[in-house]
Parts: structure tokens; sequence; C-alpha cells
């Protein structure tokens, strides 16, 4: 039985897909997890999860991100000033992040 | 886990559903999530007329999509509450609907043209900012993930409202008188955002001691002032002579007349005794009987067991 393996770095932070491993039971999996995906990278917690309750739909069967521009959605759209606020100036950030991180994945098609 | 190992490990996202909780910080916890969602939500309907409203379509499609975000939002942090396992999902919706649930004074006042979309878009939105960056540190770690997502689309929202502001300050003369009564008319009550002061806020206490909150609503209220009131002034807007303010040139600060606030008009708000305030309760209330039978489908699927939440 194949189980998903979810690691979080640090605490309060996500879990995130690490890998998966072979194991019987829950337990077993917990262990092998252990040893082969938090030996060495920093862990604080791990979720195993059994790969058939895991849900997927791929890129074959849907467009993902819609078709339609939505541009207006981002905050890079509207020039205004946000120098203000420490807060705003956060979310652009992560918004123009995002937003290179979209172009990225679209050249790799 | 007991009260004081709560108090002595609060820190930023220290707590998760795997940890026992007590039940003060559960509840604590469950008040103040609560509240926010139902404000997430409140806001929505206040602003979805709106969307009709829009004088341009680049305006009409950003201002639907802020909307759906509100109403997002009010999901992601249900579903944060929802796991400190003191109220189920549809408890809480209930309460909104029936008038037990709390929301911001703000959310309480009808809204009637396009010039007071920026004082929700913009202030109101500014000032949710604000106190949202900080609570990416609040012990609760659902909470916390949930502002994660928030803040990031926070930020269009309040640049959104901040370019519908530009444009009336820049428009017809019609156009910024009526932009100068919304913002007399909203100005108070977005002063009023952060709610009391600190000695007569019964709640701030015991959030903070257990992490919950990490700043005070004078905190708040002192940096919202201090960065949104200087735009308000570059965008020629007056502001109202009262509430009066107090610029403390030397220590770089602003000062609220705290009695020129009506705060009798507030604690009726915040009991849900507004009379306008009424009206958008009810209305919500007849949206969420409107799609019960969404709720229903989804709860009990056919032929498959139910989820143990859905988001």
């Amino acid at each position: 039985m194949i189980w998903e393996v979810f690691r979080q770095e640090k605490k309060g932070g996500y879990h995130t897909h690490c890998g998966n491993v072979h194991a019987p039971d829950r337990e077993m999996a917990l262990m092998f997890a252990q040893i082969q995906h938090a030996r060495r990278k920093p862990t604080h917690s791990l979720w195993v999860v059994p790969k058939e309750e895991i849900g997927e739909v791929d890129h074959e069967e849907a467009t993902f991100g819609g078709t339609t521009d939505k541009a207006y959605r981002w905050a890079m759209t509207f020039n205004t000033d946000i120098e203000f606020a420490q807060e705003i100036a956060d979310s652009q950030r992560e918004q123009e992040q995002a937003d290179r991180a979209r172009a990225e994945a679209e050249g790799d098609d | 886990m007991d009260l004081d190992t709560v108090k002595q490990r609060a820190g930023p996202r220290e707590f998760s559903p795997k940890d026992d909780m007590p039940e003060e910080y559960r509840k604590a916890a469950t008040r103040m999530i609560q509240f926010h969602a139902n404000s997430e939500i409140m806001g929505a309907y206040l602003e979805k007329p709106f969307i009709r409203q829009a004088p341009s379509l680049d305006r009409k499609l950003a201002f639907s999509a802020k909307v759906q975000d509100e109403i997002g939002h009010g999901q992601l942090l249900y579903r944060a509450a929802e796991n400190l396992g003191v109220k189920t999902r549809e408890e809480m919706l209930d309460e909104l609907a029936d008038g037990r649930g709390k929301f911001l004074n703000c959310f309480h006042y009808p809204m009637e043209s396009w010039e007071e979309v920026p004082m929700i878009g913009f202030f109101v939105d500014g000032a949710a900012m604000r106190r949202q960056a900080t609570l990416k540190n609040t012990s609760w770690e659902p909470y916390a993930h949930a502002m994660d997502k928030i803040c990031f689309e926070e930020g269009f929202h309040i640049k959104h409202g901040e370019s519908i502001l530009a444009e009336l300050a820049t428009g017809s003369k019609a156009q910024q008188e009526r932009l100068q009564a919304a913002f007399d008319e909203w100005w108070p009550r977005i002063l009023q955002f952060f709610g009391p002061t600190n000695d007569s806020s019964t709640h701030h206490d015991f959030a903070s001691s257990v992490g919950l909150k990490t700043m005070t609503n004078d905190e708040l209220r002192q940096q919202f002032l201090n960065a949104y009131l200087p735009k308000a002034e570059r965008y020629g807007l007056e502001i109202p002579d009262t509430p009066r303010i107090v610029h403390h040139e030397d220590e770089g600060r602003y000062e609220v007349v705290e009695e020129d606030l009506d705060w009798d008009e507030f604690w009726t708000v915040a009991k849900n005794e507004y009379e306008p305030g009424i009206g958008q309760i009810d209305a919500r209330e007849a949206a969420q009987e409107a799609v019960e039978w969404v709720r229903e489908s989804m709860e009990t699927p056919a032929g498959g067991p139910a989820p143990a939440a859905a988001d």
C-alpha cells in the first residue's frame, strides 16, 4: 500500500508533499516516512495519507486557471502608492512572485 | 494542556488542531474567528449591489472579483474556527442569519452611492488588513494560515479601492463633493473600526495572553491613523472637525479625542440592535435560506459518505 508523505519543515508552516512510502499500515508508514523523508531534512511534523484517499485531476483532463485573462485580479494592475503601508507592499510582492511562478510554469509546457 | 502552559507557550502559530487546548482558549479563538468570518460575509453582502453600479467594465470585473474573494475569506475562516471544536459551520451560519452572530460595526451601515465604495474598499479594508497582517502571527495555526491567503488577496482590494478613490478625487466637481460627503459620514465609523480603547476592551487581555492577538486596539488604530490620515489629505479630502484629531507633531502621531466618538451608537451596533443593520442581517438570512438546497446537497452526496468538512 502506498502512502503519500507531507512534511512540515517549521512549526506553524504548511505540510508540503515530499514523496511517498510503501507500508502495510499507518504506523509503519509513519516510521518509514521518518526514515526516508525526515532523516536529513529539517522536519517539525509529518503526515501520511493513503494514496487512494487522494483525489486527483491533471492538466490533461482540466484547464487550470481558466482561459480568460484575469489580470484585473492582481494588485499590480492598479498603479497606486503601496509604500505607505508595509502590509500592502508585502501583498504586492507576494503577488508579483506568484505571477513570475505562473509565467515560468506556463513556459515549461 | 492547561491554561498556564498555554500562556507560557503562546507564540506565533504555536497551537494546531492536534493540540489538546483548554476550553477557554477554544472559546476565545472561536469568538474571534467567527466575528472575523461574519464580517467578511456581511462586508461582501454590503458591497455586492455595487458590482452593478460599477462605472466601467474594468471596475465591474475587479469589484466582482473582490466580492467573491470576501465570501471565500469567510468560508476559509469558518473552517479555521470549526476545527476548534466549539461550533460547527452550520451553527455559525445560523447564528449570523438569526441575528446572534456579531460582526464589524462598519458593515451595519447601509451604502447608497458609488462614492461610498472606497470608504470600505480603501479605508475599512486598509484598517482590516493592518489588523490581519498582525494575525499572521496568531497562536492558532489554522487562523494564521488563513491570513496568509487573505492578506495575499486583500492587497489587491485595497489597491483597487485606492484607485477608485484617486479617480473620484480627481473627477468632476460633483463627484468630489459626493466623495467628501461620503467621507464625512464614514470617517467616525472608520475610526471606531478597531473597537474601544484598551481600558474598555473586555476580551483583549485574555486573547493577548494566549497569543491569539499580538497587538492592542490602540496600537493598531495608531498605526492606521498614521498611515491613512495623510493619505486622505493627499487625495484632497477634508478631515471633519468632529471627531477632533490632535496631531502631535513632535511624536509624529495623531490622536482621536475619545469623547467625540459615539460609543453609545457603537455598542448599539455591536449588539445587532442598530436599525439599518438589522435590515442587512435579514437580507443575509433570506440569502442563506435561498441557497439552503445547495448546502443540503453537499452534505448528503448520493451514495457516498458525508464529508467531514466541506470547504
